[in-house]
């Protein structure tokens, strides 16, 4: 069966070439969450997009692995026209984010850590 | 209150905290101020959040006395227009504006740094490569949202200096919100000190959102100040913490900020390839 993909523009989405806050990461989120529902497979394209921060990966990508299996989510998603600092930055966003949702409660530690320092 | 020299240092911000802490409590009173050594600009981020914390209690804020040059420098950031100056251009475009921008208004705080950093005449752009410009870009956008996201702050204050000679580039972004050490305190039901809540914001991962990740962009920031050989100091209530030239220190204050100081400096003369740093280790094909 032929694979249903669909485009999501960063650009077009949230009309500046800045991404930068939650906001904008949130509507990016719910755009990938709503066709992951369908199944369907996703490029996120980044054409026009000049400065990225983690906040906004964070919001737009990070939340996937919530509710979402990395499986799927590697197969069904990928990115185009990121720069290659927003290639580093997301990486690491998403590395934490699976870390993160392994287990949550590590946070917790890690303040039990700072006061045994 | 009479002002010695104001750079960015712990004395310094000293300074001002025990200002601040002097007529915290006070109302309706005429405070003065007198600024006649050195006054490094970007500092007015600092200055004019306490002040306004000061006017909040209905006190009048009268400047006494300013050196001159001071004065001409903190008209042409538009510091004084908050106090009943005219602005002055800036003819030499070293300085970066002072201003008061609310949390939600990222948009406009977007356009001010592309203003002032990206479109402007200011004299570093045509000696920064591309990599350092975004990186200094992005690094401002990674505390501004930060501050956006954790602090409850009625305003974000911002302003900057650029000093041609040593090219060097400060920043500062300052909120009166509920500090670093409240923030956590009050996500995990604990007890740390100022001190302890920076170090623990700035471990890699660690973050006081919930239910969703965070935690890096204070980390790559500091990764990127160590790259670049720069200077970052957090201030948050009586916590002091700075990274210059690779070096960490944390130190108390006497006295309590009222919310959170970022101030970062950059070297705008740094040769360093920041986006290709761990290219190598990454699978572009693969990245989730």
């Amino acid at each position: 069966m032929e694979k249903k993909t669909i485009t999501i523009s960063v650009y077009n989405i949230i009309a500046d070439k800045t991404a930068m806050d939650v906001d904008q990461g949130q509507k990016i989120f719910e755009r990938i969450d709503k066709a992951f529902k369908e199944s369907l497979y996703i490029d996120v394209s980044f054409q026009n997009i000049e400065l990225i921060t983690t906040a906004f990966l964070n919001t737009a990508f990070g939340q996937l692995y919530r509710d979402h299996k990395e499986d799927f989510i590697r197969e069904h998603l990928k990115t185009s026209n990121l720069t290659n600092s927003g290639m580093i930055k997301l990486k690491k966003v998403v590395e934490t984010a699976k870390l993160y949702y392994k287990d949550p409660k590590a946070l917790e530690q890690s303040i039990k850590d700072i006061l045994e320092d | 209150m009479r002002f010695s020299n104001i750079s960015n240092d712990f004395n310094s911000y000293q300074q001002l905290i025990t200002f601040y802490e002097e007529n915290k409590d006070e109302f309706f009173l005429n405070i003065q101020l007198d600024i006649n050594n050195f006054f490094c600009a970007n500092v007015s981020a600092v200055l004019g959040a306490i002040l306004d914390k000061l006017i909040l209690n209905a006190n009048n804020i009268h400047f006494r006395s300013i050196d001159d040059k001071i004065k001409e420098i903190l008209k042409k950031n538009d510091f004084l227009s908050f106090y009943g100056y005219n602005s002055e251009v800036d003819i030499h475009n070293t300085t970066i504006k002072y201003k008061k921008i609310l949390p939600t208004d990222g948009k406009y705080f977007v356009n001010y740094i592309e203003k002032e950093l990206i479109d402007s005449n200011l004299s570093i752009l045509p000696r920064m490569s591309k990599g350092i410009k975004e990186g200094i870009i992005e690094a401002i956008y990674e505390v501004f949202v930060n501050a956006q996201i954790h602090s409850q702050t009625k305003y974000i204050y911002s302003c900057g200096q650029f000093f041609p000679g040593s090219n060097e580039l400060f920043f500062t972004l300052v909120d009166t919100g509920i500090s670093i050490k409240n923030c956590v305190n009050k996500r995990f039901k604990s007890n740390l000190t100022s001190v302890q809540a920076i170090k623990w914001a700035l471990v890699d991962r660690n973050t006081t959102k919930e239910h969703i990740t965070g935690g890096i962009g204070l980390a790559l920031l500091k990764d990127f100040i160590k790259n670049n050989r720069g200077l970052m100091q957090i201030i948050s209530n009586d916590g002091y913490y700075s990274l210059d030239d690779g070096r960490e220190v944390y130190k108390l204050f006497a006295g309590q900020f009222p919310g959170t100081v970022v101030t970062i400096k950059f070297k705008t003369d740094d040769k360093h390839h920041y986006s290709l740093k761990n290219e190598k280790d990454i699978n572009f094909e693969n990245i989730f």
